[in-house]
């Protein structure tokens, strides 16, 4: 019984970090109807930073809000002078649909070669910010550890801010209706470019934040948040692509079963794991457990 | 018509024929590195083939076309270490297991459209290669040793290994280009031209969208197993870590590079390819930067340029060139 709770939490921290990379595509895939495969270079390039700041302050709180920050800074960049472009340069002709698949790869590129100009590609550890070793009840240490429960409590943080910015504020009004229906939004005076820069800076900032909590147990290296972009795209995917709450449970539904898998069958299976859980959501349930009615056609 | 289309098959025949002719008698001339180049610049004409096919021509994307590469490169050693088929069979081993797996993905992917299928492809390529880890018939991390032989000796003394390579990459590239060449102008590249551009109408016209795109797919990936076996022949070996993304998305930028809707494109991409690191590798010794920049020079002069040619030329320089003398 201990053994199935234990497994549970961990799948539950894994999980949130899922979410959160979840949350970062489904933002821009709302906004923009485009999967940002770019986002695992500007969570790298956000969590590089606050490596910096950890190593030079030595302080891991320090370094969350500057990482956060350069996230949403990035992201903002990356709409407005790749994403605009694009919009207006290739909207027609054959390659108009996957035009933005390969900008943004390209990116993923190139933010790569950057970071690794600068940092070299040698792993690099993080500071922990609280210890790794778990909790102990009586005699009894279980695998969950105050790291993990700092992934957790984070998460649901983030997760709760956004849900009251989109349900709550006029920001959040003008994201939804952006992201619903442009022509109609700009009609009703919503600055809709402006409100996708924002929606990109939010993505970058949940991004950044997946890469700031996932690195301390894990190592940095320019391409180490490949397989939470490929993880956080099958998190999005189980939950529909289109919905905040869709990317929360599809992430911690991902991160639940692998926990379980790994726990119970093998260690090795992660991967064939990740990839029949996403194969057979798109055979079984295209749409995805929280998508809309809307057929897949973009 | 007819007389016409059997009149430019000729020439497109006689025309192949004359090209691997020069490029037997380049071979000759120029020094071993370039040979070797040479022999990589055909691997990478047979797998920025399979994408111009699947992307230019019936509108899919995929990611994971290194992930394929390495499906057939593992078919094409086993099936010689084994049983010890050989050569070309071997070759023919990777080109039916790519395609079956190929296949059976794009059973799934044929539902999927862009992003989805992007996504999926890279899952795949992330994931797969590092699934060789955990299988000892596999050989792990230190691979499998691909030995295709020394040249045959009624070739003559002097007839180094690099050639050899060469000619068995370069013979395969032109064979295939033009295999392809012939897929592209059957009523199977009519019917993903028409659904590229507007799958709606061309269901319409009683194109069956989905069979028509996984028939795509599995050609695509049969292509990109050969491309596999190829690279695997001159390197001599078989790794999980000569199958990286980086390789999925080179084949990719040489396909965008190339112009993504024109297949004699590919031996543009490929020569791109081949000569980025050799640019970079010359400017960072002009330049003299440390080693942290040299060795992401290369990956930052290819995604620049695939950034630009999206950018510029999204539907590759060709159609740009038709559209604006038009207009």
């Amino acid at each position: 019984m201990s053994r199935i709770i234990n497994t549970l939490l961990i799948g539950i921290s894994g999980g949130s970090i899922y979410s959160l990379m979840s949350l970062a595509l489904v933002l821009v895939w709302r906004s923009t109807r485009v999967v940002n495969f770019a986002q695992a270079g500007q969570a790298i390039l956000s969590t590089y930073i606050g490596y910096v700041v950890v190593t030079h302050t030595d302080n891991y709180w320090l370094a969350f809000p500057v990482a956060l920050l350069s996230g949403a800074l990035i992201g903002a960049l990356v709409d407005i002078f790749l994403i605009r472009i694009l919009a207006r340069r290739a909207n027609s002709g054959p390659v108009a649909a996957i035009a933005p698949v390969i900008a943004t790869l390209g990116l993923l590129g190139l933010i790569r070669a950057i970071v690794g100009m600068i940092w070299g590609g040698d792993l690099r550890r993080f500071k922990l910010p609280v210890t790794n070793h778990g909790f102990t009840f009586g005699h009894t240490t279980i695998p969950f550890a105050p790291i993990n429960l700092l992934i957790v409590v984070t998460t649901v943080i983030v997760m709760l801010i956004f849900s009251v910015i989109f349900q709550r504020t006029n920001l959040g009004l003008a994201l939804r209706a952006s992201a619903f229906s442009p022509e109609i939004a700009r009609l009703a005076g919503v600055r809709v470019d402006l409100t996708r820069t924002i929606g990109w800076a939010f993505a970058g900032a949940a991004g950044a934040i997946a890469g700031v909590l996932v690195t301390p147990t894990n190592y940095l290296s320019p391409n180490s948040l490949d397989l939470l972009l490929v993880s956080g795209f099958v998190a999005a995917v189980i939950g529909g692509l289109e919905s905040l709450i869709g990317a929360a449970v599809g992430g911690l539904v991902l991160g639940i079963s692998l926990a379980f898998v790994l726990e119970y069958i093998s260690s090795s299976l992660a991967f064939p794991v990740a990839f029949v859980v996403l194969m057979a959501v798109l055979l079984i349930k295209p749409a995805g457990l929280f998508g809309g009615k809307r057929v897949r056609s973009a | 018509m007819d007389k016409n289309i059997a009149r430019r098959k000729i020439v497109g025949a006689t025309f192949f024929m004359f090209l691997g002719i020069a490029l037997f008698i380049a071979s000759n001339i120029v020094d071993e590195l370039r040979v070797y180049q040479g022999a990589t610049v055909a691997v990478y004409v047979v797998a920025i083939s399979s994408i111009i096919l699947l992307t230019g021509y019936s509108g899919q994307i995929s990611l994971g076309h290194g992930a394929l590469m390495a499906v057939g490169a593992y078919a094409a050693v086993l099936s010689r270490n084994y049983w010890n088929f050989p050569i070309p069979l071997t070759f023919a081993v990777a080109v039916l297991a790519a395609a079956l797996f190929g296949a059976l993905l794009g059973m799934a992917a044929g539902r999927l459209s862009g992003p989805y299928l992007a996504g999926t492809t890279l899952a795949l390529a992330v994931g797969l290669p590092s699934l060789a880890n955990q299988f000892k018939i596999l050989g792990g991390e230190e691979g499998l040793t691909y030995d295709v032989g020394f040249p045959p000796l009624s070739l003559g003394q002097d007839f180094t290994q690099y050639k050899w390579f060469f000619w068995i990459a370069a013979l395969a590239a032109l064979a295939i280009t033009w295999v392809i060449f012939n897929i592209l102008g059957s009523r199977y590249g009519r019917q993903w031209r028409a659904l590229r551009s507007n799958p709606t109408a061309a269901a319409l016209l009683g194109v069956h969208v989905a069979r028509s795109k996984v028939l795509a797919f599995t050609i695509s990936s049969g292509i990109a197993g050969l491309a596999g076996a190829l690279m695997s022949m001159t390197i001599s070996l078989v790794t999980p870590s000569a199958f990286p993304l980086s390789l999925s998305f080179a084949i990719v930028t040489g396909a965008v590079l190339a112009g993504v809707t024109l297949l004699t494109g590919s031996i543009v991409g490929a020569v791109v390819l081949v000569a980025i690191p050799e640019v970079t590798a010359a400017l960072a010794t002009h330049l003299g930067g440390s080693e942290k920049v040299t060795s992401n020079l290369p990956g930052l002069m290819m995604s620049t340029l695939l950034i630009l040619s999206v950018l510029f030329f999204p539907n590759g320089p060709q159609l740009h060139r038709r559209k604006t003398r038009k207009s």
